[in-house]
């Protein structure tokens, strides 16, 4: 990774004496593609609106280039915002909404004009400048919106829940779309979002935030194969989260019996988190099982089947292509590789256990995050 | 049900339109008559625009209008801007501060808007007179600002507050942000709130009443002072106008909201051309120019030139104005006098006057008020003497008419016109046998045809007529039987009436009634039925109205060449040919048509004027004391 753009040094906001960041640290490189994850009220949009200037932290310091920003305002900073709802003025056609930044720079015309030109072909808009806004589908307002942040040439672009109104096809599409923009122009972008499949698969850096803390950030692999707590293990993607003792360095002790694993470096005999996939665990003839269990339900998922199992009342999700009836008792068997080990943290205890798994539930909560601030 | 409602929706639509179509109806008619339709004229319209007074108060309602809207709407655009970035709590309080005055009653603004700038005019800055254009402009403003912001508030609420931060985020300082993005998002309130600014300007009565100065009046103050005579026509041509014009500007702020709801919902053509747009723009730009060069037009003639300018406060509709190929009292004057322009504008009832004097933050220089009223003035002090030197034309007014009751020494008045008060009656009902006195106010054979005068004065003069008591009586016992009297007379009364009279005499709704003989005299000019009667036997009101120079006039010199010229017995002549009442100039009769000279309604015989006694000045305590006795006998 190439030079350090953006740090936020011990950042801090508070609203009416609720604090909404606690004592945030965080640095963006150049060329980054780097996302902030996290549920409704986490902070991460407030984050975002500190990078733009819209507010102004209650302590700590943002800096740019090194130099201390807190007190330049949004029109003076080399950042453009991509806004949740697009934000476009209804009163401009596309072409005006494109060329906004530009007129107010009094940039000469044939500049403008060739800009806003490349902008529209590089957002395949082209043939759509005298267009109202109005007239325009979800997925066009989306684009119209990046070109007008990206035609200004910002050195890093912030793009707030940019898909969270568009419907899940369009959505792929403008994923990749969002990707081969960034790789094409080398604009640092920090998004938002809530949709942990979507920071795992566009980021370089994932920051997963919660209650104003950050609690993980990393490569998208090593934040879903090495969750520092069970608040992220159960927030990016699904996770089976049990009670255990750490005997010593890979050695692992839960549901009464003693297991090889990966992890070390934890005190002797530590009571710790034991994180392990469901579509890691590996489903086997009762004799052979580590574990013996019995299955209470199954969900058709198309890929897979969920299943949800009975483990002396501790119950599992299991994600298998093989369907296995309602009553039936399976073994399973875990791989050392497939055994993940956290601290205790304030989270333990809050996530991982499916005895009240429903196949809405999931939709339920996908849904409320939509509501960020 | 659907059909009921249906049904009740129409009723309600004519319940509330009937009126304004009355009154259109009324503007083409040829006769002066609303109840009857003789024939479609535009005649009123050409009066209309010949009217000089009239136009140039339409202009000053106009130019009051349309410079409060202007500025209000700036302000309040503004004001709404601030208070919708204030924190959630703040702005309710605020919002509700500001909504205050719009439910205040307009009576109560008026009055202390107008104590504010007596009190900071007179008191502070020492000026005389306080309340002027800037005075009414001022308040104006004032009224219309919470119309702007409650218009302005909602689109502000309605706007994506992260449009501003785009605005911003591209580049644009906050305030380019307001301009390029907020103003275009907000600009229906904007302009639904000036056109309602301008409409509660336009109307406006209550406040601008109190506000304003004599130098400064709109239409609505003036023509709520027309008691002398009764509304011309012409008004209501001038009042159709304003009712177009006021119902354009409703049509086109809902042909605006309908377009930009459409906007939103129905997917228009879809490409404006730029010429489309380019045109709308040249358009707006345009229309927004010629609003601007009106309005300073407006405001450079409204300004007083630089020429002497003489306040003259009167009676409404008592001096001769050009209609019906009478004289143009006042632009003759101007005419010989150039450096004096006059300033006229008028009241409705001595006691009006009266406060509005005593209110002070007045300039006036000529008032022209009853006998009693000026003896009253005089013992107040609020009387200049006049410098008969000034007013050689004294010299003709008749022998009869100096050392008056009221002004003994002759120093303070001059006489303008006097009359009686007589009976008028309808010859077609009311049989002349029974017409020999007062008492034929209380004959049952006509009950429910019979008026009253509605005010105190006038009512118990009637009764002290025929008690055989003083008119300026102050026994109170006496008051007491007199108010007896009238409640006898209330269950043949049909209404107590003012200026009601002239219509409900003219349609016979009416057969009897007491008035002044002026406009008894106007009356029978429409009626040939209606008689007039004077019961010398038990006496009657003569009254003078005479011209005098309050204590806040500033040019007394001119004020006293403006009475000598109503003096001139040529203009008294074309004067009096109009107003209809009796001119104290027997030189003026010359000039007169000599129909009414010869009336003995008008100019009664000396030796009947002799039974006729006028009123004096009451003290206070008795004057409240008929007062509340008048109020029990008109409720009870």
């Amino acid at each position: 990774m190439s030079k350090e753009l953006i740090r936020l040094q011990n950042l801090v906001m508070e609203f009416d004496g609720e604090r909404i960041l606690d004592d945030i640290n965080l640095y963006f490189n150049d060329h980054e593609f780097l996302t902030l994850l996290g549920p409704s009220g986490c902070g991460k949009s407030t984050t975002l609106r500190i990078i733009g200037g819209f507010l102004t932290p209650t302590s700590g310091k943002v800096l740019f280039d090194g130099k201390v920003i807190n007190d330049v305002p949004p029109y003076k900073r080399q950042v453009n915002t991509v806004f949740q709802r697009y934000a476009l003025f209804p009163h401009l056609d596309v072409y005006d909404n494109i060329a906004f930044g530009l007129k107010v720079a009094k940039l000469p015309k044939d500049e403008i004009d060739r800009r806003v030109t490349e902008m529209l072909e590089i957002v395949s808009l082209k043939g759509y400048e005298n267009r109202r806004i109005d007239n325009l589908s979800g997925g066009q307002q989306q684009r119209v919106a990046i070109a007008r942040a990206l035609v200004n040439q910002p050195k890093v672009l912030l793009l707030d829940e940019p898909l969270a109104a568009l419907d899940l096809r369009l959505r792929k599409d403008m994923q990749n779309e969002l990707k081969r923009i960034q790789q094409a122009t080398g604009i640092t972008f920090i998004y938002v979002t809530h949709d942990q499949e979507e920071a795992l698969s566009m980021s370089d850096t994932v920051v997963v935030m919660d209650k104003g803390r950050i609690q993980q950030i990393g490569r998208p692999e090593d934040i879903y194969n090495e969750p520092k707590n069970a608040f992220v293990a159960d927030f990016i993607g699904e996770s089976n989260i049990l009670d255990g003792v750490m005997l010593a360095d890979y050695k692992v002790r839960f549901f009464g019996r003693t297991f090889v694993c990966v992890d070390k470096g934890f005190a002797p005999n530590e009571p710790v988190d034991v994180v392990i996939r469901p579509e890691d665990i590996d489903i086997v003839p009762q004799s052979e099982g580590h574990l013996v269990g019995t299955v209470t339900s199954v969900t058709f998922k198309g890929l897979n089947y969920d299943i949800i199992v009975d483990f002396r009342g501790f119950k599992w999700l299991i994600q298998t292509t093989d369907f296995h009836a309602v009553g039936s008792t399976i073994g399973i068997r875990l791989n050392p590789e497939d055994i993940h080990i956290m601290h205790k943290s304030e989270y333990s205890g809050m996530f991982g256990d499916y005895s009240s798994y429903s196949a809405e539930y999931d939709e339920l909560t996908e849904d409320a995050g939509d509501e960020e601030e | 049900m659907k059909k009921t409602n249906r049904i009740l929706t129409i009723l309600i639509f004519i319940f509330l339109y009937i009126p304004m179509a009355v009154l259109i109806v009324a503007s083409f008619n040829t006769g002066k008559d609303i109840a009857n339709f003789e024939g479609f004229t535009l005649h009123r319209y050409v009066e209309l625009f010949q009217d000089a007074h009239l136009l140039q108060l339409l202009r000053n309602s106009l130019v009051v209008s349309i410079i409060s809207t202007v500025v209000a709407t700036t302000f309040g655009t503004v004001a709404a801007v601030g208070i919708h970035n204030l924190k959630p709590r703040m702005r309710k309080v605020v919002m509700s501060l500001t909504n205050i005055p719009m439910t205040n009653p307009d009576i109560v603004t008026g009055v202390s808007l107008s104590l504010l700038f007596v009190f900071v005019g007179t008191r502070m800055l020492g000026q005389r007179d306080a309340l002027t254009f800037w005075t009414l402009l001022i308040a104006h403003i004032t009224f219309n600002l919470p119309y702007v912001i409650l218009n302005v508030m909602p689109k502000l609420q309605q706007m994506d507050n992260s449009l501003t931060d785009a605005a911003m985020d591209l580049g644009c300082t906050p305030l380019q942000a307001f301009f390029k993005v907020t103003l275009h998002e907000i600009m229906p309130g904007i302009v639904s709130g000036a056109i309602m600014a301008f409409t509660m300007s336009l109307d406006d009565f209550v406040i601008s009443y109190f506000v304003s100065g004599l130098d400064f009046v709109t239409l609505p103050v003036e023509i709520y002072s027309y008691t002398k005579k009764p509304i011309q026509p012409k008004v209501y041509a001038m009042f159709t106008l304003l009712f177009l014009l006021i119902f354009v500007l409703m049509v086109a702020m809902n042909l605006l909201q309908i377009r930009a709801d459409r906007n939103k919902t129905v997917r228009r053509s879809k490409v404006e051309t730029k010429a489309m747009r380019t045109f709308r723009r040249v358009a707006a730009g345009a229309l927004a120019c010629v609003l601007l060069v009106i309005s300073g037009y407006l405001i450079f003639f409204a300004k007083p030139q630089e020429q002497i300018t003489l306040n003259v406060y009167n009676w409404g509709q008592y001096i001769a104005d050009g209609s019906d190929d009478s004289m143009e009292v006042i632009r003759e004057f101007e005419t010989r006098y150039p450096h004096i322009k006059v300033n006229y504008s008028t009241y409705d009832s001595n006691e009006i006057m009266y406060s509005k004097l005593s209110n002070g933050g007045i300039t006036v220089d000529v008032i022209i008020p009853s006998d009693y009223m000026i003896a009253r003035l005089i013992s107040e002090d609020m009387l200049l003497p006049l410098d008969f030197d000034n007013i050689p034309n004294y010299q003709y007014i008749d022998e009869s008419f100096r050392n008056t009751s009221y002004d003994p020494e002759n120093r303070y008045s001059v006489p303008y016109t006097w009359g009686t008060v007589g009976i008028l009656y309808n010859t077609k009902y009311v049989d002349e046998a029974d017409v020999t006195g007062w008492e034929v106010l209380w004959n049952e054979k006509y009950a429910g045809k019979i008026l009253m005068f509605g005010n105190s004065r006038d009512a118990f003069g009637i009764a002290q007529y025929l008690l055989g008591y003083d008119v300026n009586t102050t026994d109170k016992a006496e008051l007491q039987a007199c108010a007896d009297k009238l409640l006898a007379q209330k269950p043949v009364l049909q209404q107590y009436v003012m200026d009601e009279i002239f219509a409900t005499m003219q349609n016979e709704e009416a057969w009897i009634a007491p008035y002044y003989a002026g406009d008894c005299l106007t009356m029978m000019g429409e009626n040939e039925n209606l008689a007039f009667y004077l019961p010398e036997s038990q006496g009657f009101n003569l009254f003078i109205d005479a011209m005098c120079i309050p204590t806040c006039a500033k040019e007394k010199e001119a004020a006293e060449l403006f009475i000598n010229f109503l003096c001139d017995p040529e203009i008294a002549g074309a004067n009096m040919d109009w107003i209809c009442y009796s001119t104290p100039l027997s030189a003026a009769k010359d000039y007169m048509d000599p129909e009414t000279v010869f009336d003995p309604v008008s100019y009664p015989s000396d030796e009947i004027l002799a039974h006729g006694s006028s009123y004096a000045y009451l003290p206070e305590d008795i004057s409240r004391y008929v007062e509340g006795l008048f109020m029990e006998v008109r409720n009870g």
